[in-house]
């Protein structure tokens, strides 16, 4: 447990720094508000309308879609570190692997997942 | 074993998957109407069929004496698998499941016709979840897999998507299908925490070394996190309190696959508990030593105390139901608490009567879901007024379910009396005062019971259809199978010893 001391320490000192930030901010600081202050932030550019709205179902499929991608690019990476050592069969494996991806995007696409309109 | 030996010895979840491929594969090229209905089913059968001979091939020496290579229990993957009598024994019957749903799902108007292949390659990559599940030896493998067989069936119990019933199973079994699994996985993380390792092995040196629970904190820590994995296996096999979405679940998916959701996943949990709780907290070779260096928790009381509830709350609440599906879901529910009394009993015995009890259920139950599906198909509808009359209209589909009822409700001279016999004889070669009275409960039980399974019976033969309901054809393979189910019920009560020595075989991990 003690090697967990500093840790302990990092946390306290973290929130009071946080706390007394926030506070003196707060406390010292000048407020005047105006419109174009209170506006919502979205990357210096003027809001257009409400941010809660219905956006389409095609976002999800294509950010499945990327996430399967991603996480195959997250497997790759270490297979390509230890090429030399797993030979053969680790390129097999992969293959195999990748083919099983594929099939889901062929999939996907003649299923027009792809197609935006 | 490395990982390039143990591709040998799962053959049968490789052929599962490469088959899903293919379905999937062809599901997405254009074709015609008439290849589309007849080929998937096809392509799937025959995929099912190699894995189960595959199996079929490498156990059957085991069962019948002989041991060829690793058939006693090996450990594959560096330990994440685990290749024994019991994982092939259930192997065998959630592939046998599949093989029958994917039988009742011909012509079944529960199913788009549209995405007939996707429904197929669904089923095959859930059969091969559960071949993983029955046998994973690392908890990590369990997740996963438990999580294949999940998003699999979340999707087929949504799959009737034109009907609100469906969707709104679907959703709900979603819900509370993700909660279960993150409730398992911090179990899971603690566990972890606790002792640094995954494996049932590794957790079961771990907690004989004990020396992570000597303290209070470490001991309640370890009861939490059993407690809250047990929240994901219960989840799986319907157990209550994890029951409440079962009900819903059944009666909005569609009905054949209803009948492989009440066995499969069922079926799977069961070999997972058996698995864990006895490779974890026992030591080797003394099934009588309860409590292993867990100290003071009593594991298989909680468990009896589980199938206790269990089994009389399905029971009552199957009591007043009027749709067939939903009565059926209950009924699911106290098989699950009957069930749970063979893993109470635990010894030879015990393991023995949840293997057996398994399959037996597995015949009767889903028999009795295809004759719903056939039913169903006929009259647009579930609800038990649509079974009046049964007996006049279609004398042969009425005799199938009363086999199947009566099987169920646990009366000679069917499968489910011999399944009952072996649970309650490995209570009482027990012996003790708990355990009795867990006996007790499920005898009361079974008398309960009878009263909904005979309200059906009464409702097929005694009483008159209020208008005309039509009659059901049985030239189709959803009768052909169930009358064949019918028939295995009926031979496996008055010779069930074939039965009786797989499951014995299946049992013998824990020697």
């Amino acid at each position: 447990m003690l090697g967990y001391g500093a840790v302990l320490v990092l946390v306290a000192l973290g929130g009071t720094i946080a706390v007394v930030f926030v506070g003196l901010s707060r406390y010292l600081g000048p407020r005047n508000a105006n419109a174009a202050k209170l506006t919502t932030y979205e990357c210096g550019v003027e809001p257009v309308k409400t941010a809660r709205e219905r956006f389409p179902v095609r976002f999800y499929l294509v950010a499945m879609l990327f996430i399967v991608f991603d996480i195959e690019a997250v497997f790759l990476y270490p297979w390509a570190l230890l090429f030399r050592e797993l030979g053969l069969f680790g390129l097999i494996e992969m293959a195999v692997f990748l083919m099983v991806l594929v099939v889901g995007l062929i999939y996907a696409w003649r299923k027009g997942a792809l197609e935006w309109e | 074993m490395s990982n390039l030996v143990s591709f040998g010895y799962i053959v049968p979840e490789l052929l599962l998957g490469a088959m899903a491929v293919i379905l999937f594969l062809l599901s997405a090229m254009r074709r015609r109407n008439l290849l589309r209905k007849t080929i998937f089913p096809g392509l799937a059968i025959l995929g099912l069929m190699a894995a189960l001979s595959v199996l079929v091939n490498r156990t059957s020496g085991g069962i019948f004496g002989g041991d060829p290579g690793c058939i006693s229990g090996c450990s594959l993957f560096f330990g994440l698998l685990a290749t024994d009598p019991l994982a092939d024994f259930f192997r065998i019957l959630v592939i046998s499941a599949t093989t029958i749903c994917v039988l009742i799902s011909i012509g079944s108007p529960a199913l788009p016709k549209g995405r007939t292949g996707e429904y197929h390659g669904l089923l095959l990559v859930m059969c091969l979840g559960m071949c993983l599940l029955s046998a994973a030896n690392h908890l990590l493998m369990v997740y996963v897999a438990m999580e294949t067989v999940s998003l699999c069936s979340y999707l087929l119990t949504g799959w009737d998507a034109r009907k609100c019933r469906s969707r709104e199973a679907g959703m709900k079994y979603v819900l509370f299908g993700g909660v279960a699994s993150g409730v398992m996985l911090f179990g899971m993380s603690l566990f972890y925490g606790l002792f640094g390792d995954l494996s049932f092995q590794g957790l079961h040196l771990a907690l004989q070394g004990s020396g992570a629970l000597s303290g209070a904190m470490g001991q309640w820590a370890a009861t939490l996190s059993v407690v809250f994995m047990f929240a994901g296996f219960g989840y799986k096999i319907a157990a209550t309190p994890f029951h409440m979405w079962c009900p819903d679940v059944y009666e909005g998916a569609p009905t054949p696959f209803t009948a492989l959701l009440s066995v499969g996943p069922k079926a799977v949990g069961m070999a997972l508990i058996l698995r864990f709780f006895y490779s974890i907290f026992l030591f080797p070779g003394s099934m009588e030593t309860v409590i292993g260096a867990s100290g003071q928790i009593p594991w298989l009381l909680l468990i009896g105390i589980v199938s206790a509830v269990t089994m009389t709350l399905g029971n009552l609440a199957a009591l007043v139901q009027n749709n067939v599906k939903r009565l059926l879901a209950y009924s699911s529910i106290a098989h699950a608490g009957y069930i749970l009394m063979g893993v109470t009993a635990g010894g030879q015995e015990g393991f023995e009567a949840v293997s057996l009890y398994m399959a037996v259920y597995l015949i009767m139950n889903m028999g009795a879901f295809a004759v719903v599906s056939l039913v169903e198909k006929a009259s647009g509808s579930e609800e038990l007024q649509v079974f009046r009359g049964l007996g006049k209209r279609a004398p042969l589909v009425a005799l199938v379910m009363t086999i199947f009822l009566i099987s169920l409700a646990g009366l000679p001279p069917t499968a489910g009396f011999i399944g009952k016999l072996y649970l309650f004889a490995a209570l009482l070669e027990r012996g003790g005062f708990w355990f009795l009275m867990l006996a007790l409960v499920g005898v009361t039980n079974s008398v309960v019971s009878l009263y909904f399974y005979a309200r059906v019976l009464k409702s097929m033969y005694m009483e008159k259809a209020d208008t005309d309901l039509p009659t059901i054809p049985i030239r189709n393979p959803a009768a052909v199978t169930a009358t064949a189910l019918s028939f295995a019920t009926l031979f496996l009560g008055l010779f069930w010893q074939p039965l009786a020595t797989a499951a014995r075989w299946s049992a013998t991990l824990f020697h």
